[in-house]
């Protein structure tokens, strides 16, 4: 048997995206995709139209096409002037109505592509992936096989109140190439959701559900090319689950295709789960006939007409959205790849940089340019900041500290009053406190001295007190410089400015 | 157009329906008819008409974003033929639902 030379993953997206509306898509009860309601107790957002109780009718939720046409817009879709919906037939306890409202051959935004940041490079390198179809249904409720507390149960249980949820679904072309790809895209994705504020995307409310479709073009050395044939892996709703599943599937694909030599064939993809404990894909069983789904158009919904008018009016609703924004920090700011993503991992976040930035702009005595500006704001919030949230599990932009005593801090900094140690620790502080700064700072004693005499006496007293550091130095082992500019700073009770107290020892020791 | 019995039990299966062999029997000559009858239709020359998706002219009959009052959990309950704690009791289904 030839032997395999490369093997290269293939990789489409399928993504289904909760929309944050407040009430349900064909129903006007509460959705619990919006923060207001995830805490809803089992089976009290149901109506009689969830319920599919005899007589009822579907209205659609204007704020729902709404939110789906800002999508397709994001995403550089076409809009369609007419769409329509379509049940999709299959009988399930999740669904009452035994149909699942969605639109099958005209969906309401088609054609786009999405570009997003490759992960490895720094120098904020961008790959596309093209989007087929973006379209609008409902929701699904939710089955358990537990009771609450996890006590066993004979049969399942029904949960409506996620049945009539907006549901967007979102469809790629086969163009990622990597689990690493789309992961990236997957957080892409996210952003952009976020940021125009259709979803809240919290993975783990499964608010965005991601179903790659794998397979991979085994290549053997006798210059023959072999597609394994096409597994869809169902419903990973963690990023790290899409990047572990789609790793597992091109091993066992390659070894799968080595051991039984099958190749894509009409008919034999297959669907898979993620199984998060062993780290494996599992096969699932086909439901029988799960496919013979009897499309067609829905009788108790009109079709929606998207005038220019209504487009228009839609697409001037679109924020900057992550990518633009990224580009703007590294060209008007000169941050790098790796803060401009950071910064734009979160709407909230990047927020509150800008407010940062514009804080400083309100201090006229401060006159520090943007660029330097935004580089010292992403500095602080990346590494006092990020190292704060992390350890507090909460987001840096409710540590408590405001944008103005961010732009208070930088201005110091800027100003020499404070040392970069300083500026770390009165970060924290003004985490617990409304308090300016400058006041902070102060009561803290973390005003750098710059006053000669006081300086002076410190260096002189560090000279006396390490006549071996003194020795070392004036025999040319200039790191022992360090040691006496370290017993200055421990003097000063870190006050000292570190830069005059080198210039400060420097100058004396010579003198000697 | 001639449907055969096992066309008939896959449709029934689809819709959950039990029948007996003079049901097939029976829904085997309807339906047979019945796609005669669309078929015969489906011999009219329609080059040139636009597809219909609604048999109304109406179109965006859409409602704002508020939320109103949802049914009370009692209610819904009460309407189940079976319930556990605050569900809707089923028999035992498989994982991986469809969506």
């Amino acid at each position: 048997m030839p032997a395999i030379t490369t093997t290269h993953l293939k990789i489409g997206m399928e993504v289904h995206v909760e929309l944050a509306t407040s009430s349900k898509m064909f129903s006007r009860t509460a959705n619990i995709a919006n923060p207001q309601y995830y805490d809803a107790a089992p089976n009290t957002l149901v109506d009689p139209v969830v319920a599919a109780l005899p007589g009822v009718l579907p209205v659609m939720n204007r704020r729902a096409v709404e939110m789906a046409m800002m999508v397709g817009m994001a995403l550089g879709c076409r809009i369609a002037r007419f769409t329509k919906w379509d049940r999709k037939n299959y009988f399930y306890p999740d669904l009452p109505k035994g149909y699942q409202i969605s639109q099958y051959d005209l969906p309401l935004c088609a054609d786009g592509e999405l570009e997003f940041p490759v992960p490895e490079a720094s120098d904020g390198t961008t790959r596309r992936v093209g989007i087929i179809r973006v379209h609008l249904e409902e929701d699904t409720g939710k089955l358990s096989h537990e009771l609450p507390g996890g006590r066993p149960y004979h049969g399942s249980l029904v949960d409506l109140n996620r049945a009539g949820t907006p549901l967007l679904e979102i469809v790629t072309h086969p163009d990622l190439t990597s689990a690493q790809d789309a992961l990236a895209f997957a957080r892409e994705l996210r952003n952009i959701c976020r940021f125009l504020g259709v979803s809240e995307g919290v993975m783990q409310r499964g608010h965005m559900r991601f179903e790659p479709n794998v397979n991979v073009l085994v290549t053997t050395d006798d210059g023959r090319e072999h597609a394994t044939p096409i597994v869809e892996i169902k419903n990973l709703n963690s990023f790290r689950a899409i990047r572990d599943a789609i790793d597992h599937e091109h091993h066992r694909q390659v070894e799968a295709w080595t051991s039984d030599g099958i190749v894509q064939a009409p008919g034999n993809k297959s669907t898979r789960g993620w199984d998060d404990s062993n780290g494996a894909t599992v096969l699932q069983r086909q439901k029988e006939e799960a496919h013979d789904y009897r499309y067609f158009p829905d009788p108790d919904l009109l079709p929606v007409v998207v005038s220019d008018t209504w487009r228009q009016k839609i697409a001037a609703r679109i924020p900057e959205l992550p990518i633009q924004r990224r580009a703007r920090y590294r060209r008007e700011l000169d941050l790098s790849a790796s803060d401009a993503l950071a910064l734009t991992d979160d709407r909230n976040l990047c927020r509150f940089f800008e407010e940062s930035i514009e804080a400083m702009k309100a201090i006229a005595e401060a006159k520090i340019p943007a660029r330097r500006a935004g580089g010292a704001s992403a500095k602080l919030l990346l590494n006092a900041g990020a190292k704060r949230a992390n350890e507090r599990g909460c987001p840096i932009e409710k540590l408590g500290i405001t944008p103005t005593q961010i732009a208070q801090i930088i201005v110091l900094r800027e100003q020499e009053r404070i040392g970069s140690t300083a500026a770390d620790e009165l970060f924290g502080l003004l985490c617990e406190t409304d308090a300016d700064a400058l006041t902070v700072a102060r009561s803290n004693n973390l005003i750098q001295v710059r006053d000669q005499g006081r300086l002076e006496s410190w260096c002189t007293e560090a000279i006396s007190a390490q006549p071996n550091a003194v020795q070392d130095y004036l025999n040319g082992k200039d790191a022992a410089l360090g040691r006496l500019v370290g017993q200055v700073m421990k003097l000063s009770g870190g006050q000292a400015d570190a830069k005059a107290v080198r210039a400060g020892l420097v100058k004396k020791l010579h003198r000697e | 157009m001639t449907l055969d019995l096992d066309e008939i039990r896959h449709v029934a299966r689809l819709a959950r329906l039990r029948l007996s062999d003079q049901e097939l029997e029976l829904y085997r000559t309807q339906l047979s008819s019945i796609l005669d009858h669309i078929a015969k239709i489906g011999e009219l020359n329609v080059d040139g008409v636009e597809p219909m998706a609604h048999p109304s002219d109406l179109t965006n009959r859409l409602d704002d974003d508020v939320v109103e009052e949802a049914l009370p959990r009692d209610v819904l309950l009460a309407l189940a033929p079976e319930v556990e704690d605050s569900f809707l009791s089923v028999p035992k289904v498989l994982d991986g639902a469809e969506s």
